[in-house]
Parts: structure tokens; sequence; C-alpha cells
């Protein structure tokens, strides 16, 4: 399974959450394969997703879902100890685990040696953390642990890779922040 | 204020807080300091406010630009060391996106600093400020606390970050103050 390809089945699981897009690829990715005010898109920040994210989720009780990478959660790694701490239960992480910081070039990132984010979320006090290895079943799982409580940590294990046709985001970062601001305001 | 806050209202950090409280800040994270003791002391019991330590000041800022995102008023409260560690989120992000942090920043290095090693971070820190877009006030003791009020109006009213540093001289008559774990 490419890394796309995992973004791809996450989408198909989405209903009216608020979502957070990684910088990068990831963001371009989402934008191009389902655009909706409810999603953020991190411009710049690398890291953060996570963390703007668990903002969200503890200022408001709609569920919220983070969408980040294993090179970004490892860069913020004390992410996890607050997600541990705090364990909001509108809150969801995704990492996808594609051993690789994809966005500059495709280096090798911690996570290909020696590196188990399940692990450090698990140790952090993370009760419901689940690792996907397989494509077929990520739809199915988001959706069915979207209508539990959380928090959950999803690591979900992939190669990398980017389609064709994925491009710079042509909208700025006030109308990004503007309309999911309205969005997140509304009851959903 | 809250009447379930416990907050010693006649003391540097009290009154602090009051003002702060008083625009609707009403989500806060921090990462310790000694002469932030008190304030981390409030904002654990004020059950009107969210609040979470946080591992590191860029977390922080990521945390604190979430709740901005969802509707409310934010702020963080360090060291002026922690701001040495935020200042891409702060330019990439909070900057970025015209989200108001609000920073409550003790002044290590400032006069009456007993170790060394604070003094260049403290020199550093309003010129890093400043050359980071995050508007910067010097608050030397409880008597200046309207240039608290009237940073806090400006920022909100225009989305920008400030920053309010708070030096030595600020927590003097925190000397009154004993912490419970003493």
């Amino acid at each position: 399974m490419r890394r796309y390809e995992a973004t791809n089945e996450i989408l198909t699981a989405i209903g009216d959450e608020l979502v957070i897009c990684n910088i990068g690829h990831p963001s371009q990715e989402i934008f191009t394969l389902r655009d909706r005010p409810e999603n953020f898109y991190m411009f710049g920040s690398m890291g953060l997703s996570s963390s703007i994210g668990l903002g969200v989720a503890m200022a408001q009780d709609r569920k919220v879902i983070a969408m980040d990478g294993d090179g970004s959660v490892t860069m913020n790694m004390g992410t996890l100890a607050t997600i541990g701490l705090v364990r909001p239960k509108n809150y969801m992480l995704i990492i996808i685990d594609n051993m690789a910081y994809g966005s500059t070039g495709f280096q090798r990132s911690f996570t290909a040696d020696n590196l188990r984010l399940e692990d450090v979320a698990a140790g952090s006090g993370v009760e419901k953390v689940l690792v996907i290895t397989e494509q077929e079943q990520i739809a199915s799982t988001i959706s069915g642990l979207l209508k539990e409580d959380g928090p959950h940590v999803i690591v979900i294990k992939c190669e990398p890779g980017m389609p064709e046709g994925i491009g710079v985001i042509p909208i700025d970062g006030m109308a990004v922040r503007d309309r999911f601001m309205g969005a997140a305001k509304s009851d959903g | 204020m809250s009447t379930q806050t416990a907050v010693k209202s006649n003391s540097p950090a009290g009154k602090l807080y009051e003002r702060v409280r008083n625009h609707g800040v009403d989500f806060f994270v921090s990462v310790p300091c000694s002469l932030l003791g008190e304030v981390i002391e409030i904002l654990e019991t004020d059950e009107e406010v969210t609040y979470t330590p946080v591992t590191r000041e860029e977390e922080g800022i990521g945390i604190l630009a979430g709740a901005y995102l969802a509707g409310r008023t934010p702020a963080i409260v360090m060291q002026n060391s922690g701001y040495g560690n935020i200042v891409n989120a702060v330019c990439s992000l909070t900057n970025y996106y015209n989200i108001p942090i609000v920073m409550l920043v003790s002044h290590r290095g400032s006069a009456g600093e007993r170790i060394d090693a604070q003094v260049p971070m403290g020199d550093a820190v309003q010129g890093v400020m400043e050359a980071s877009g995050v508007k910067c006030l010097s608050v030397e003791g409880p008597s200046d606390l309207d240039s608290v009020d009237e940073g806090i109006v400006w920022a909100l009213a225009n989305e920008k970050s400030i920053a309010f540093l708070l030096p030595f001289s600020y927590w003097q008559e925190a000397e009154s103050y004993v912490p419970e774990h003493r």
C-alpha cells in the first residue's frame, strides 16, 4: 500500500469530523481528493498537526482527526505525552507511517529503523492504539472507531508514494482559517 | 474573576492572572518556571478555563492555534528561554494565519539573575520576539499592569500575538507567597 492509497481510504471513512491536514504532500493530496471547509491545511510549522488537532479537540466537543506523518510526529514526539495526559474523547490521531520524509525527497525516517511510534503512544498513556497494515481494513476500522470514545492513535504502515496531478493548494492561509473557523462554529 | 478560583489576588501572580482573564482569555498551556509557580497553581485550580501543561513550548503554540480556530482565546505561560523554541511555529503558524496568542513570559536573565547561563537568552529575547513579529512589552511591576490590558485589547482586535515579559522586578512582591509543596 502506498501512502496516497492509505489517505484515500481514510477519506472515505470521514463524515463531518474536523480534520487537521499535515504540511506538504498530505495536505495537497487531501485538498485534491476531498476539499471541505472542515479541513485545516497546515502550510508551515512541521510537527504541529497533532498539536493543532489536540487544541481543537480540547476547545470544543466535535470529533477531531489529526492527519499526521511519522517524520512529523517524530519531530514533536512530546505531543504523544500530552495526548496521553489530556486524553480527549473526541480526538483521533492518524499517523501515516511511510518510513520516509516524503515531502522533502523521501529521506529515510526513524521508523525505517528502530522507532515504533505506536509503542511511544501506548507508553504515554493512550489506551486505544491500533496499527493497520492492510489497505482494505482502513476505511471500516476508522469509521468504526469514530463511533467510539477516544482518544485513538492509529498508525498505518505503508510505502511512500504520491499520485500524479497533485500540486500546491491554490487558496491562501486566511481563507483556510476563516472557513475552518466557520465550520468549527457550526454544530456539524 | 471566578469565585471558585483560588487566586491570591493581591500577589503579583494573582493580579496578572486576573487582568488576563478579564479579557476573556480562557485557554492556557504552560511550561514550568520557578517565577511562574503561582500562576501555574492558579491554572490548575481554575475550573473556568481549559488548561494543560505541555512538554515543550512549540507544542503549546500548536495546541493554542487549534484552540483559537475553535473559537477560544488562548495564552501560553512560559519562561523567555521557551521563546527560542517557538520561533518557527510563531512565524509559519500563528503569524501566518493571524492567530493571536497572549504570551506571559517570565524574564530570566533580567536584573537580579543569579545564573549566568540565563543571561544570553535573557538579553536576546526582546530582539528575537520583534524580529519574529511579536509585539513585546516589559512589565516591570504590578503597577504597570494597565499596559497588559492595553496590549491584550490591541492583540485581540488586530489578531496579532503579544508577549508580556515579566522580569525579576515584577515578582519581587511575591516573596510573601509560599507554595504548598515547600
